[in-house]
């Protein structure tokens, strides 16, 4: 494994979509299920295959319940996944220094 | 629209600016700063009668170049504490209520539990120093500073420090400042009526400052109706 940032990106997080969910949960004490479709522009289907890898990987907590009638499914950050986050921009950002840098991703 | 697989290869700017963009969308969604200013600005006019028709005390005592009074109302060391508690439980409960109509959660939480404990301490401060007043005829400088903190004016600034904190909101925390300046920075003119107008008690300048800064925040905050079809 060599220094640059491109290696230290973590396949998991660095996904546009995943990288979304994680971005909106960390500024909300919770986010419902219907607040992360609506925002990121998907279905239900595909935010919940979404959902399952990032709870897989310990990255959010997923509760379901009942606000009256109506069924809803809360996210939640987990503090794993506020460090994968806080690592996903630092290497974001190391590696858009290199390019911006050295013109050149690469070197 | 398909599942989609890692990006490896997508350009770090354009992920990076997205997920700026994204975070700054749910805190400005998140913020209902009007609320909370509101609240304060109608405690601070409801105060004015609290005051001016609840019964004084006025004590006088030699010092050094003079003589120090100390005016203060019973009332308000009852009406502050349980308005600003009252409030704090209103605002908390407007901020869970928005939150799960729009199914993502506000931290109030830190400012709640903030915005009651400065109350409560800034209350227990006010009546200590009703029993150990300034050994100064005019505290003006830093020794004047605690006598000026320990007023309800002080605690709902502080408390909204908390809130543009919270809420991330710096139009918020320039207010504040300003707010707490104006608060805590001492204007005397050289003389203090005992009877003043209720015109001109502190809660008059507070309470308008806060209601035209909650004024601004809801025309900033509203949301934006997309155009009929």
């Amino acid at each position: 494994m060599t220094g640059h940032p491109a290696n230290g990106l973590d396949d998991t997080v660095h996904q546009r979509v995943r990288l979304g969910i994680l971005t909106i949960a960390h500024e909300a004490r919770r986010v419902e299920f219907s607040y992360l479709r609506s925002n990121l522009e998907l279905t239900a289907g595909n935010l919940s295959q979404h959902l399952g890898v990032l709870e897989s990987a310990g990255l959010i907590t997923i509760e379901k319940g009942y606000a009256g009638k109506r069924a809803r499914t809360w996210v939640t950050l987990t503090k794993a996944g506020q460090a994968a986050l806080a690592e996903e921009i630092a290497q974001l950002k190391l590696l858009i220094s290199r390019i911006d840098g050295t013109g050149t991703p690469g070197n | 629209m398909t599942t989609e697989t890692a990006y490896p290869g997508d350009d770090p700017h354009r992920l990076l600016s997205n997920t700026r963009e994204l975070a700054q969308r749910v805190r400005k969604e998140q913020r209902a700063t009007w609320f909370p200013l509101l609240v304060f600005a109608a405690l601070a006019f409801a105060s004015i009668p609290v005051r001016r028709y609840s019964g004084h005390h006025l004590d006088c005592w030699a010092v050094p170049g003079g003589r120090i009074c100390k005016v203060y109302s019973d009332a308000d060391f009852v009406y502050w504490p349980i308005a600003l508690v009252l409030a704090y439980v209103a605002i908390a409960a407007f901020y869970i209520r928005r939150s799960r109509a729009r199914g993502v959660g506000t931290r109030v939480r830190p400012y709640t539990i903030a915005g009651i404990i400065v109350a409560v301490a800034l209350t227990g401060v006010a009546l200590w120093e009703l029993h150990n007043p300034p050994a100064e005829q005019n505290p003006m400088g830093l020794t004047g500073l605690p006598y000026r903190l320990a007023s309800p004016g002080a605690a709902i600034g502080l408390a909204l420090l908390v809130l543009a904190w919270a809420e991330r909101n710096r139009a918020l925390l320039l207010l504040t400042l300003a707010y707490l300046a104006a608060v805590l920075v001492p204007i005397t003119f050289g003389w203090v009526q005992h009877d003043p107008p209720w015109y001109s008690y502190p809660a008059v300048f507070q309470g308008s400052v806060l209601l035209l800064g909650g004024i601004g925040f809801a025309l900033a905050q509203r949301p934006l109706r997309s155009p009929a079809p």
